[in-house]
């Protein structure tokens, strides 16, 4: 019988909040694996060219955190996964914010109903707000084998560090279509060039998003120990997804990679959570030297790589462990083959909605509002003028208009929302 | 062929080329020794025929070309916008042509410093809201100078050859009957984005259509001679109308006009001062436009220049809107985009 039930603050509840929303940006499902003393979440996207881990210490992250797997093991564990989705609607945006009054909360309990002699393994999520009201969800779940990727530090002699506000900054240069990401280091500077593989010519040029270089002191870096005239090529929507993530979190973000066409890696700590992403590269292979000969064989120096799946080494292991896929022959100069690869993750990249204004109803164009003077879309907010079907009959037999622009763009999930029924409805079938 | 600018005022020139950006993708921009020219002309709805001062935008600005020192230029406008826009909160910014594996390409290069202390991570985790508050200031004005970071935007445009671009004239069109200075265009935007919705929702409901194959709407505007403007909307269902008055219909220059003062004289728009009232009352005097109501909506996205719009109206036949640029020095040459819309028949 397993055991794993855990208690969060709102604050920590939002963090997962957080983890979610970057993990989402990976893969549509997200891995979940308990242990004894931490919990962690885990993403490999369809092409197994990222992947994305957030471990959370169970004695510093969470309130209470007890897990007791079913294997005696001590490293014995829990593993299942659910879409990303699902999750996310339970872990919704502002969970800490106090005057959020539909989502602030005042605890999360966390339980995982997996017994042989109920009818149903769930996912329990009780979120107990103020007012005594809780809203319990209970989401299905899969029991799967967990796939880790293992990166091997001891031959990433290149890192880096740097803050994740000064990077955040950064990514906001990179035009929107953009799908790769260069990082070049050169006499002092180090130059992050988000561009897409070249389109045919003639009009189509024309059409191609904007390439765009930020070349950053390296004094800006907390520290800087890496080759210089090396190409080293990720996904820009993975990077922008990393970097969105660690900015939430106000810590710095180290980078370990050893040559293009190696897996790089991306980790950073706080208060309990430690993450690290794990990102095929390709680049231009020519202009990097050979690689220096690794002072440990590649094989033992495998096994000490941090990461939460180094210490499973003697258990029977319920899961599975995979290396990153081995990467694509470097072909010819650029190694356009695995750039493409990366180039094809899924684009669920989404921009930032406008804020909208404060009275957005108003007749007039607020003058400050720059995005306002773009050409009305139609399509966008629809202004609809139908029949009131409220509830509200005051008005009798009149028929009355209104203006329910508002009101049909509440979505229908939101409804959803509510409190989970907690009584069988045949019981309260007296009150009718 | 060389081109090569400091940019003056980054805010004037985003907010440019924005509101080109809504009526069309590609400009062609002509930099010649004295000014440079955005054209934008759709297949379909409005041209705009823009036309700048040097000084409104650049500063330092340096072209050369076999053809008498002019390059023509098609110039995605989106890519330029953001471009630009990213270059907002710039110490400096400048533009210059070159080419890249064959390709040419406009290159901004901006240079910025940033708003955040690096080091300022390590600390403030678990330190108060003040406190951070108060490292960053201290930071920022020990090290500002040294976080330089430079920021090079890439813009693929095509080089235009002269012949290719002299079959394109600017429209013409006979004098106007009435002209009139436009109240600020966020009230008009405002009015006629509303109207052009509820003329939509209108023709939906009654025809159980889409928002797509609905008909479009088409917005009738009508001006006098004596400060009226009227924006309406007709459909089968309701007949919308709002009215300006105590605007100013400017006065004609002499010499400006074909035949001095006698051309005034003789001019449709001193015929129609005969006609109409100041309180928008009468129905003479009116000389009327119909226009998309979509097409409108994308034309008024100038408002954010903020500029003086006086609009030519030739009933019946075209609307005609200059629209200039803010300038604060007197006796510069102004900077002016005009619109040519063709009015729809009823």
């Amino acid at each position: 019988m397993e055991t794993l039930d855990f208690t969060l603050k709102p604050e920590a509840a939002a963090k997962i909040h957080e983890i979610l929303m970057c993990l989402a940006k990976f893969s549509d499902t997200v891995a979940i694996e308990a242990r004894r003393e931490r919990l962690s979440f885990t993403a490999l996207n369809s092409s197994k060219s990222a992947y994305a881990s957030c471990s959370l210490e169970g004695k510093t992250f969470f309130s209470t955190y007890e897990c007791r797997p079913k294997d005696s093991a001590p490293d014995g564990r829990f593993t299942c996964s659910m879409y990303s989705k699902a999750l996310l609607s339970v872990f919704k945006p502002r969970l800490d914010d106090a005057r959020g009054k539909d989502t602030a909360i005042d605890r999360c309990e966390v339980s995982v109903q997996d017994r042989p002699d109920k009818t149903e393994c769930r996912f329990v999520v009780k979120m107990v707000c103020n007012q005594g009201v809780t809203k319990t969800y209970k989401l299905t779940y899969e029991s799967v084998e967990i796939l880790h990727a293992l990166f091997d530090k001891n031959a990433a002699k290149n890192h880096w560090s740097i803050s994740s506000g000064l990077l955040r900054e950064y990514i906001e240069y990179f035009g929107r279509r953009t799908e790769q990401l260069d990082i070049y280091a050169e006499e002092d500077r180090v130059v992050f060039t988000s561009f897409t593989e070249k389109i045919a010519n003639g009009k189509e040029i024309l059409k191609q998003p904007l390439q765009t270089a930020v070349a950053v002191n390296v004094s800006d870096f907390e520290n800087f120990t890496a080759q210089e005239r090396m190409h080293t090529i990720i996904s820009v929507k993975d990077f922008r997804a990393i970097v969105l993530h660690a900015d939430t979190l106000k810590t710095s973000l180290n980078a370990h990679y050893s040559h293009p066409t190696r897996p790089l890696q991306f980790n950073y700590t706080s208060d309990g959570m430690y993450c690290e992403f794990t990102l095929m590269t390709a680049g231009d292979y020519v202009d990097t030297p050979p690689p220096p000969p690794s002072a440990a064989p590649v094989g033992p120096s495998r096994t000490t790589s941090r990461g939460p799946s180094t210490t499973t080494e003697r258990s029977e292991s319920r899961s599975f462990r995979q290396d990153m896929p081995p990467p694509p022959a470097p072909t010819t100069r650029t190694s356009a083959t695995s750039a493409r690869r990366l180039g094809n993750s899924r684009a669920a990249r989404k921009a930032p909605s406008p804020v909208p204004s404060e009275d957005s109803e108003s007749l007039f164009v607020g003058v400050d509002e720059d995005t306002q003077w773009d050409p009305a879309d139609s399509r966008n907010d629809e202004e609809t003028l139908g029949w009131d079907a409220s509830a509200e009959n005051d008005a009798g037999m009149y028929p009355t208009f209104r203006d329910s622009g508002s009101l049909a763009r509440v979505p229908a999930e939101e409804s959803a929302d509510g409190v989970a029924p907690t009584q069988r409805i045949s019981q309260i079938k007296g009150l009718w | 062929m060389r081109f090569k600018a400091s940019i003056q005022n980054i805010s004037i020139f985003t907010k440019l080329t924005a509101s080109l950006n809504s009526l069309g993708n590609f400009a062609w921009v002509k930099l010649s020794d004295n000014q440079v020219c955005f054209t934008i002309i759709p297949e379909q709805g409005t041209q705009v025929w823009a036309v700048l001062s040097i000084d409104s935008i650049f500063e330092v600005y340096n072209i050369q070309s076999a053809a008498n020192n002019v390059v023509n230029l098609e110039v995605p406008l989106a890519s330029l916008t953001s471009a630009l826009r990213s270059a907002l909160q710039a110490t400096s910014a400048s533009i210059r042509l070159t080419k890249k594996d064959n390709i040419p390409l406009l290159a901004l290069t901006i240079i910025t410093t940033s708003s955040i202390n690096p080091r300022g991570a390590i600390s403030t985790t678990g330190s108060s809201q003040e406190e951070g508050a108060f490292g960053n200031g201290y930071e920022e004005s020990a090290f500002g100078r040294e976080r330089e970071t430079i920021v090079t935007q890439e813009i693929p445009v095509k080089v235009l050859s002269a012949d290719s671009v002299s079959g394109l004239h600017e429209p013409r069109c006979r004098e106007p009957d009435v002209h009139i200075m436009l109240p600020p265009l966020a009230q008009i935007k405002g009015i006629s984005d509303r109207f052009t919705k509820l003329a939509s929702v209108g023709a939906k409901a009654g025809a159980g259509l889409t928002a797509a194959n609905a008909p479009r709407s088409r917005l009738e505007l009508s001006a006098n001679m004596h400060g009226c403007l009227k924006l309406s909307i007709r459909t089968d269902a309701m007949n919308i109308s709002s009215v300006w008055t105590g605007l100013t219909n400017p006065e004609l220059d002499p010499s400006q006009v074909q035949g001095g003062e006698e051309g005034i004289a003789e001019h449709p728009s001193t015929r129609m001062k005969a006609l109409g009232s100041a309180d928008g009352r009468s129905d003479e005097g009116w000389a009327t436009v119909r226009i998309d109501g979509r097409d409108w909506g994308k034309v008024m996205s100038v408002g954010r220049l903020g500029g003086r719009v006086i609009a030519c109206f030739c009933h019946e036949h075209a609307l005609i809107l200059y629209v200039y640029l803010p300038n604060d020095n007197e006796g510069e040459d102004e900077s002016v985009l005009t619109y040519y819309m063709s009015s729809y028949s009823a």
